[in-house]
């Protein structure tokens, strides 16, 4: 019998608060309370009970009386002050309330933003410079051979008249370390053009955000601490970073940065092409050329720089596998940044 | 800790001005709180010579004296003084002179005039002694300036002594410390002084029974002294510095506490039983009467100072009441001893005990400083009370405390402060803290630390001594934040970009790349600086041979694509750079904010008829950006005859006299031509002419205008030609300090308005930020701008 006056008062409990009107409610009245309902046939069966665990069932019987009327009386309340404010606004709350616009970001731009915002947090100024340079400041002071590939037509644009796009945010490297003697620690960021077909991987016109400290003291050890900093920050905190020997003209020794393939863990999948390690950028300790180039003592001063792409930092960040979605500008995708 | 500058310079040889030097003291890690000059207090207070006194003819208590003050005629004053008698010389503080509170003013006494009173030293703050008038011993001129005659024209400096220098809480620890800092030598006072043949160990002996929390006492003794007031000049340093005279041998005991910092104590001897100092720990309950009449029930963490049978003294802290010195003392013994400051910082701090003596010991004393202490001490006893001073000290000193030896490296020094210090410049800097040292390598020294300085442990600890004398101020400032940083643009192009979002904005991003078919399109003529091209060398196709020299078609491709996607009413923008061609491999990068709004302005709302998009939409999203960053009083909206917006439709954007750009509604035409069947506003921007003049440092709070405003209405008939910023420039004329602000509310054109006239309705606010305003001031400004309206623009009032 017990078991029996526990389920009717477990059926009671769910069923009371989610009915929805007062004709289901006093249905319900009748179904717990009302003279042919279980818990009075129970009462009326008590005789059958021992004699020893009768008043037991008794009080039981009467406590779930009373918690099933009371449940009732509170369902009652809740559904007449419902009815009430409801009428007298006539509120349908499920319509939509007055719709004020938000926008978006382009996902490059945000990506952008941290990016200086990380690097700030790290000490380092934010410097531009012009996306129109000179010969001289995108090539020759940064140490680049005259027969080097990258100053060909095919690779570089030039303007009529024999100045160029920048090729990279190097440049800026030269124009601060003119202007300003060391400690120099600085980012640039800005557009770089190279002759390269449109294509899933490739855009004539993309972004770079480019590190350059230079001061007494400055080893490749501060170099790999700040560029683990940065990758840390902007994909995770397990992220891992290797270098690997390349050759840069303005940089010596060389390396490229790679991270660990923040989709498959070095597993290897289709993101890394199975080599389990991302391409991030270029890096290095700034070539002794580059420095007396710009009137510093390379014996006394060394520095680091290094140069990463933003869209391919944004493409892995929201995970973005064709390059020219960034450029699109179509609202189905820009409306995912919100 | 009080410091008088008199004082310090009879220690170390300085001219230095007040301020300068406390300046320089202040550099040096000993900050002054405050300077105190004591004479200043004693302005117009001379020295007097009492020529005659006469008795005041109606009172038997006062004395008519006439007194020479080094004036042409003597002055006449009356003095209630016992001691007043002929040809002394007295203090006197003429008419104008202030004495606390009290300002000295001509005075009828008793029916007779005064001018000026003769002083009490404790009218003058010198002592409390307010028996009689002070006399002067020493022999001066009448008219003498009293505090430089007293020598109390000092300079009272108030440092902050750190809690690691003890050694600083005495007169020679500051002059050896100074003479540091000038670079010179200090001289303490000579200590020489006569011994009786008789041995002080013979008359007195000592026994510490607990080593560990004394381990060193020193007792000298002094028999047949006079207890008797101290000589003015030790009175004048024990009030300059604080303290309040009692008798010569109290005084001298807290005058070697103020040159040396090391706290002494004197007993009676005839006090001490059996003639033997013992320094043991409490017993358990063991009671003892202090100084102050405080009775204490000890255990045995507490150190005492006892004889054979009671205690004489709370160790470093306070004396017994029992063995203390009074008029009757004949044989004093004085005590110099070095304890544990733990042990004496638990104890002052479980009776509630900070005494000068407590302060001191606690901190660390110089254990090895106790010879030259006591030697001072029973010298100046001696000078002030005379006796015999016994010969020797009984010494006790179970466990030597020996000074430190710490190794420092010149190159580790140099590698802190980044500075170029030569071994030769520290080591000479050592010398002057008086720290030994013995060259070890060319780099390094060994550095014998006097036991006076506690505070240095380790060769960091003597590095922080060198920087000090190296100057903190010379240390090279190796930053680089601020130099070069964009601030200011990223700031204001965030803050552009951020408000647009909020308002609905989506930002697009476009490549650089552009033709001169686009700039055709819209029609931009060719004597617009949109055509001073940059053109590409090597193209990577017709379409892109030239940078980009505005952002409007890409924008309105990005308006067409999206369209075609169905999306009806939306909003663009885009932030970036265009191209210019300036001259011979000269050109500028402007950044350029360039925005369409496609469509409804408002976005479909089930509750409200959809709106009529006007260009008053396009407008305040551009003023809204302008007020964003800072810049919207400095802007201006004249109508615009760009090409490609539809006529009256537009306006251009002025900062100041510079055209900065435009906003307004696209011709159909040009839409067409990039695919656009629907309404098309646009906005474009010149941001780079606005960056430079964002400050966000600019804001000021200004204090709230507390009488209230006053908002009336007006509503005018206005030829539709006059424009509405002229009419409310017109208005504000009228008296800008009080008319803040005009609102335009309503505005009506129809039948009941004459034929070219317009219905203007404006709220004006009137306030004044110096008082309330009433209706009668306000209805007459009211008059005055409907007067002004109909003479200067034949804009009537409206007749309701």
């Amino acid at each position: 019998m017990k078991e029996q006056i526990q389920e009717i008062l477990e059926e009671a409990r769910n069923s009371i608060p989610s009915c929805g009107s007062d004709k289901d409610l006093e249905e319900l009245r009748i179904k717990y309370l009302g003279k042919k309902s279980s818990l009075s046939d129970l009462l009326s069966k008590i005789g059958t009970v021992p004699k020893e665990e009768r008043p037991q069932m008794g009080a039981l019987l009467n406590t779930v009386k009373n918690e099933i009327a009371q449940l009732i009386e509170q369902k009652k309340s809740v559904l007449q002050e419902k009815e009430d404010s409801a009428r007298a606004q006539g509120l349908d709350v499920t319509m939509p309330g007055r719709p004020l616009p938000i926008g978006a970001k382009h996902p490059l731009y945000q990506i952008w933003e941290e990016i200086e915002d990380i690097f700030i947090n790290l000490g380092f100024e934010v410097a531009e410079g012009p996306e129109i340079e000179s010969e001289y400041y995108n090539f020759d002071a940064l140490n680049t051979p005259s027969w080097h590939p990258a100053r060909n037509p095919q690779d570089t644009f030039y303007l009529k008249g024999g100045m160029l796009l920048r090729t990279q945010t190097s440049p800026m490297q030269i124009r601060v370390m003119e202007k300003f003697k060391p400690p120099i620690k600085i980012i640039s960021t800005g557009r770089c053009y190279r002759v390269d077909k449109v294509d899933p991987s490739h855009l004539p016109v993309f972004h770079q955000v480019e590190a350059l400290m230079v001061d007494e003291g400055i080893t490749m050890s501060d170099l790999k601490g700040a560029l683990d900093s940065f990758v840390k920050r902007i994909f995770s905190a397990d992220t891992h970073s290797r270098f690997r020997p390349h050759f840069f003209p303005f940089t010596e020794p060389s390396a490229e940065i790679d991270i660990l393939c923040i989709s498959c863990n070095g597993e290897g999948c289709k993101l890394c092409k199975n080599s389990g390690w991302l391409e991030m950028g270029g890096a290095g300790m700034v070539d002794p050329a580059v420095l007396e180039e710009v009137g510093y003592d390379p014996e006394k001063y060394t520095g680091y720089a290094f140069g990463l792409g933003i869209e391919r930092i944004a493409m892995l960040r929201y995970g973005i596998s064709d390059i020219r979605k960034l450029i699109t500008n179509d609202l189905r995708i820009l409306s995912q940044f919100q | 800790m009080k410091i008088s500058y008199n004082w310090l310079k009879e220690l170390v040889p300085t001219q230095m001005e007040i301020n300068e030097f406390c300046a320089k003291l202040t550099m040096f890690g000993l900050e002054v709180e405050e300077v105190i000059q004591p004479g200043k207090e004693l302005e117009h207070i001379v020295i007097g010579k009492v020529i005659s006194v006469e008795q005041h003819p109606n009172a038997d208590k006062l004395s008519l004296c006439r007194v020479d003050v080094g004036e042409e005629e003597p002055l006449s004053i009356i003095c209630g003084a016992p001691n007043v008698v002929k040809d002394i010389l007295v203090p006197v503080a003429k008419i104008g002179a202030k004495l606390g509170d009290f300002k000295i003013k001509k005075v009828m006494l008793r029916g007779v005039e005064s001018f000026g009173m003769i002083c009490s030293e404790s009218e003058l703050g010198i002592s409390d002694d307010h028996s009689g008038i002070m006399i002067i011993g020493q022999n001066f001129e009448p008219g003498a300036p009293f505090a430089d005659a007293m020598g109390m024209n000092d300079h009272i400096i108030e440092v902050e002594v750190t809690p690691n220098r003890p050694d600083l809480l005495g007169m020679i620890g500051v002059a050896r410390e100074v003479a540091v800092m000038l670079d010179t030598d200090y001289t303490p006072s000579e200590i020489t002084f006569e011994e009786s043949d008789v041995k002080t160990e013979s008359e007195i002996s000592v026994i510490i029974e607990d080593a560990e929390k004394c381990p060193r006492y020193c007792a000298r003794m002094i028999k047949g002294i006079t207890v008797q007031p101290s000589p003015a000049w030790m009175q004048r340093k024990l009030i300059a510095s604080g303290l309040r005279p009692i008798n010569n041998i109290v005084d001298t005991t807290n005058y070697v506490l103020l040159e040396y910092g090391h706290p002494l104590h004197a007993f009676d001897y005839a006090k001490i039983k059996d003639n033997t100092i013992v320094v043991r720990t409490a017993k358990d309950k063991e009671k003892m009467m202090l100084l102050d009449d405080n009775e204490l029930t000890l255990h045995s963490d507490n150190l005492l100072i006892a004889d054979k049978k009671h205690p004489l003294a709370l160790a470093g802290i306070m004396g017994g009441l029992d063995s203390s010195i009074n008029d009757t003392t004949k044989d004093v013994v004085i005590e110099c001893a070095y304890f544990d400051p733990r042990n004496i910082r638990a104890s002052a701090l479980e009776y509630g005990l900070q005494t000068e003596s407590s302060y001191r010991f606690e901190r660390g004393m110089d254990p090895n400083g106790l010879v030259e202490v006591i030697d001072r001490a029973a010298q100046l006893m001696q000078l002030t009370g005379g006796g015999e001073i016994l010969s020797g000290i009984v010494d006790c000193y179970p466990y030597q405390i020996t000074p430190k030896i710490l190794p420092l490296r010149v190159s580790r020094t140099n590698s802190i402060l980044n500075a170029n210090m030569s071994a030769d410049e520290v080591e000479k800097y050592l010398n002057n803290f008086e720290f030994s040292t013995k060259k070890t390598t060319q780099d390094s020294f060994e550095v014998t630390i006097p036991t006076f300085r506690p505070d240095i442990e380790r060769e960091i600890d003597i590095i922080e001594e060198l920087a000090r004398c190296y100057g903190y101020n010379n240390v090279e400032s190796h930053f680089w934040i601020n130099r070069i940083d964009n601030k200011q643009k990223r700031t204001v192009v965030r803050l552009a970009k951020n408000h647009l979002i909020s308002l609905g904005f989506f930002e697009v991003n476009n490549m650089s790349f552009a033709s001169t078919d686009d700039l055709d399109t819209l029609k931009i003529p060719n004597d617009d600086y949109r055509r001073n091209l940059v053109e590409l060398a090597n193209p990577m196709g017709e379409q892109f041979s030239i940078m980009r020299s505005t952002l409007i078609p890409d924008l309105l491709r990005n308006a067409g694509l999206n369209l075609s996607y169905k999306f009806e009413n939306f909003k663009l923008f885009e932030l970036n750079r265009i191209y210019l061609k300036e001259g011979e491999d000269a050109y500028a990068e402007p950044t350029y904010l360039t925005g369409v709004i496609v469509g409804e302005f408002e976005p479909f709302y089930w509750k409200e008829k959809r709106g009529v998009t006007s260009f008053y939409d396009v407008k305040g999203v551009v003023e809204s950006v302008f007020s964003k960053v800072h810049c919207m009083k400095n802007i201006t909206f004249k109508l615009s005859h760009q090409p490609y917006y539809k006529k009256d439709s537009a306006a251009d954007i002025f900062l100041e006299d510079k055209k900065i750009g435009s906003c307004g509604i696209m011709k159909d035409e040009i839409l067409h031509s990039f695919d656009i069947e629907a309404s098309v506003m646009m906005f474009d921007i010149n941001m780079s002419n606005i960056i430079p003049l964002y400050n966000e440092k600019e804001i000021h709070f200004e204090e709230i205008v507390k009488y209230p405003p006053v908002l009336r209405d007006i509503a005018v008939i206005a030829p539709s030609q006059i424009e509405v910023e002229t009419i409310e420039q017109s208005i504000k004329s009228v008296d800008p300090n009080i008319i803040q602000d005009i609102q335009l509310f309503d505005l009506y054109t129809g039948k009941q308005v004459k034929q070219g006239c317009r219905s203007l309705a404006f709220n004006i606010t009137f306030q004044s930020k110096t008082s309330t305003l009433t209706d009668k001031y306000v209805d007459k400004l009211f008059d005055n701008i409907v007067s002004k309206l109909s003479r200067e623009h034949q804009i009537e009032l409206r007749q309701e």
